[in-house]
């Protein structure tokens, strides 16, 4: 041991309510154990995941298949320890609370879309068009390969139905999160340069840009500056055929992540 | 037909157009070469934590002044080593976060956060001491027992690997050393019954590629050195970044002290290999060599400071060298080729120890071990200087130290093992004694050991040194004062209050063609530069 710590103060002391879960699937089902987990998840969950599972900074949980964890037990064990490197916090309640919330959350799935559909389309197509023809790797990353520009799409297939997937190709700029806003810059030399905001603050801002390069800039040393709720990514409405269209759906259809959780 | 979108489509450009800067492992060799970037945990891998940046001096360090400060709110100890990497600095923040900040004005480029289980097992605080990093990756060891792997760009978590259940008492809190293409963890958990280890892990995929148990299990060599089955426990922990020698491809673990810490009855024998340092080959993790400081310790002198490499002139022949200030009170300068013992000294206050014998094995004093009433022992526990870096000059030649002087009260009481819980067997009293601590910043000649000169601290202090090319040695203290002194001299010629402890060990780093220094204190980073 490293230091002169007083003798109390060693043991680390965070208190925990966290009970090892001891059930395989929901004990619970009766109509007041949802009420219970109804308003558990109102505290607890809604406001990242939205009262009905489709709203909010959170996962969609309103799917008939879920990214991470799909059976009772996995389910409650995400929901226990949370996911590690993302805003999902683990919130360690006790096991009952979490049954009953899982109770709950379980009825989001009949609200829910149909899961991503392969058909129509042939996938290893669809691979090659991501990769290599329309290049889509050079912004988003599947498993570990690609770029940063964009979200990662290992886990496209889980996450997207079809149509969002179809929207978010021909419509880049309707939904753009936060994260992914663009900055535009014109330097005083009139060099304009453009990327997707990394960091803002009073006085400067930083892009990144399409070689992944970080770009800081002063603003009041600048001529003048955007930064705009569009995307970086173009559009390809017209721009894919119908028949490259649906492969590549098939095979963005086909990604739901790797076995070891790498790459979110 | 085969046609391709690439042209169709304005502004798209392949990843690999303008490929970012990367750091490959011949950068990693060459670190202390190129000191506008600080690669690793010791700016290097000869654990010198020596900067070559000359631009701030003894004439103009008086002109230093902060040129940014990040701070988070943070009830824990602010342990981290910056990287710094193309006007980029990395840091980590307990109890699990990972930030990348703007090295010109602080602002945070990106944030990785990781979900910590909430009952976490460490002895001395949920704290990280900073990151390792190789081409696009930087990597961390976690306080629930994770190796992962981060995308520099963007904080993305690339794979995380189990090291081990943390509920039994393990834990991560060392920066890793990369080598090649394997990233080096180890656990931490010394007070809780763990048996250490050394992982290797690859940097692409995560996988294992091997382990090395700091405490030898049955028939391996020095598994004799623990009585009964005491080794399942005997702790042994990792938690400070190796230094390296490429050419002899060895690696230079320091180990943790052997537990129960203050009552050894269980563990009879030398228990290897806690207490001492281990040489193991990078790609297979196989051991070299061994030399061990404190036999059957029960002071709790774990030899977790820094292995500092140096190449020099030795009784007339060119040697490889290894020189070690251990917290028992001692110096050790060995041959890092085979491990034989070259010399040590006494290098604050010690009385536990009559010398050291011509193998390098301390002749114990009688009457100096723990007591059931408690007796007073010469250094402290915390040590003649604790895991905090010391800093190697080639200018001067001269080693740094931060050093601590007094005394401790060692208790022995009953030690019974439950998984996860504290296995100390016993404690130290440190009220009356602390009275009388002291602390000193003060360089010796490695060679010999002898002190040079000292720079006298009224308290001891838990924060590291840098050198600098410029001629000066940067210190903190516990009271919040960050300063430079003469490398040549100790003189002090600056000093700033930064408001709170420093328990971190400094950088030095080059952005937009100027030498910046950056410190953790308190819940903040705090970078200083020239105007
Ligand atoms: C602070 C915001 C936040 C809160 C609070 C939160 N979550 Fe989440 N949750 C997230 C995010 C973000 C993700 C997506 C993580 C990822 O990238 O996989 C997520 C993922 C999930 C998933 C996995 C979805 C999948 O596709 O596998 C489930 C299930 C879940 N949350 C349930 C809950 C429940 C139940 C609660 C309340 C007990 C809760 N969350 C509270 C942010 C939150
Ligand atoms: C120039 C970089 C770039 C290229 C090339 C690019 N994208 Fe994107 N993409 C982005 C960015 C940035 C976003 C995030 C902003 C947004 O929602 O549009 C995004 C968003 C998306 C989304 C929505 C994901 C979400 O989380 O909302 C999908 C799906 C997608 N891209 C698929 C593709 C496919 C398929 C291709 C190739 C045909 C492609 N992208 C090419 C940059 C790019």
């Amino acid at each position: 041991m490293r230091a002169f710590l007083p003798f109390a103060a060693a043991a680390a002391v965070l208190c925990a309510t966290a009970a090892a879960r001891t059930h395989e699937t929901n004990p619970f089902g009766s109509a007041e154990d949802f009420a219970v987990g109804k308003r558990l998840y109102r505290v607890n969950c809604g406001v990242c995941h939205g009262m009905e599972g489709k709203t909010g900074r959170g996962a969609r949980l309103a799917r008939k298949v879920h990214r991470r964890a799909n059976t009772d037990a996995e389910m409650f064990d995400l929901i226990e320890k949370g996911v590690p490197g993302t805003d999902m916090p683990g919130l360690w309640l006790g096991e009952d609370d979490i049954w009953k919330i899982l109770l709950f959350v379980r009825t989001f799935e009949k609200t829910a879309e149909e899961p991503c559909a392969a058909a129509p389309g042939d996938a290893a197509q669809g691979k090659d068009i991501f990769f290599n023809r329309a290049a889509c790797a050079a912004c988003h990353t599947v498993g570990m390969g690609g770029g940063r520009l964009g979200p990662d799409m290992s886990f496209a297939g889980a996450s997207f139905s079809r149509e969002q997937l179809r929207v978010a190709l021909v419509e880049p700029h309707r939904d753009v999160a936060e994260r992914y806003r663009v900055g535009r810059v014109e330097t005083q030399d009139g060099k304009k340069r453009e990327g997707v905001v990394m960091a803002e603050n009073g006085y400067s801002l930083f892009l990144m840009d399409r070689s992944e390069e970080t770009l800081g800039f002063q603003k009041a040393e600048l001529k003048s500056f955007q930064i705009s709720r569009e995307s970086l990514m173009p559009s390809y409405a017209g721009v894919l055929s119908a028949a490259d269209m649906d492969h590549l759906l098939a095979y963005l259809c086909s990604l739901r992540g790797s076995e070891k959780g790498a790459a979110q | 037909m085969i046609r391709s979108y690439l042209g169709a489509v304005l502004g798209v450009v392949l990843a690999c157009a303008a490929a970012p800067a990367q750091v490959s492992y011949g950068d990693l060799v060459k670190a202390q070469e190129q000191p506008r970037n600080w690669l690793n945990y010791h700016g290097g891998y000869s654990g010198q934590r020596h900067s070559g940046l000359t631009e701030i001096t003894p004439e103009n360090v008086k002109n230093l002044r902060l040129k940014w400060a990040f701070q988070e709110r943070m009830s824990e100890k602010f342990e981290t080593t910056p990287l710094a990497l193309d006007g980029v600095l990395y840091i980590t923040v307990p109890p699990g976060d990972v930030y990348a900040l703007d090295a010109e004005t602080g602002a945070r480029l990106w944030r990785y956060s990781r979900n910590l289980p909430p009952k976490l097992i460490a002895c001395c605080g949920l704290v990280n001491r900073g990151l390792g990093m190789l081409g696009d990756r930087l990597f961390m060891a976690t306080l629930d027992a994770y190796t992962i792997a981060l995308d520099r760009k963007t904080g993305r978590l690339l794979w995380e690997s189990k090291m081990i259940d943390y509920s039994q008492g393990y834990s991560g809190t060392l920066a890793p050393l990369v080598v090649k293409d394997k990233v080096m963890t180890g656990t931490a958990g010394g007070e809780y019954g763990i048996r250490g280890f050394i992982d290797a892990y690859d940097v692409e995929t995560g996988e294992r590629s091997w382990r090395f148990y700091t405490i030898p299990g049955p028939g391996e060599f020095g598994h004799d050195t623990w009585a009964g089955d005491s080794w399942r426990r005997g702790g042994a922990s990792i938690w400070i970044t190796p230094s390296y020698d490429p050419e002899l491809n060895l690696v230079y673990w320091g180990v943790g002290n052997p537990g129960p810490d203050w009552n050894g009855d269980v563990r009879l024998g030398d228990n290897l290999f806690s207490d001492s340092v281990v040489a193991l080959d990078a790609d297979t993790g196989e051991r070299k060599w061994h030399f061990q400081f404190t036999p059957h310790d029960v002071h709790d002198w774990d030899a977790t400071q820094v292995m500092v490499l140096f190449d020099s002139e030795y009784k007339g022949e060119e040697r490889k060298l290894l020189v070690t200030f251990n917290r028992n009170g001692f110096s050790y300068l060995l041959d890092r080729e085979s491990g034989e013992f070259l010399r040590a000294g006494e290098y604050v206050k010690q009385d536990w120890a009559i010398g050291i014998d011509e193998e390098g094995r301390p002749i114990r004093r009688p009457g100096k071990l723990p007591t059931a009433e408690g007796n007073e022992v010469y250094p402290r526990v915390a040590g003649g200087t604790n895991w905090m870096s010391p800093t190697f000059s080639p200018q001067t030649n001269l080693i740094y130290v931060t050093c601590g002087e007094g005394s401790s009260i060692y208790v022995k009481g009953p030690s019974e093992y439950r998984p996860g819980t504290r296995y100390w067997g016993s404690m130290f009293l440190n009220e009356e004694t602390s009275r009388d601590w002291t602390g000193a910043v003060r360089a010796f000649d490695p060679l010999t050991g002898k002190k040079v000169w000292e720079h006298p601290l009224f308290r001891p202090t838990l924060a590291g040194l840098v050198s600098t090319a410029g001629g000066l040695v940067f210190a903190g203290t516990s009271d919040g004062f960050f300063k430079a002194l003469d490398a040549a001299s100790g003189e002090e010629l600056w000093r700033i209050n930064l408001g709170a402890q420093i328990i971190a060990s400094p950088i030095s780093f080059g952005s937009k063609g100027r030498q910046h220094v950056a410190v953790a204190a308190g819940g903040g980073i705090f970078v200083f530069a020239l105007p």
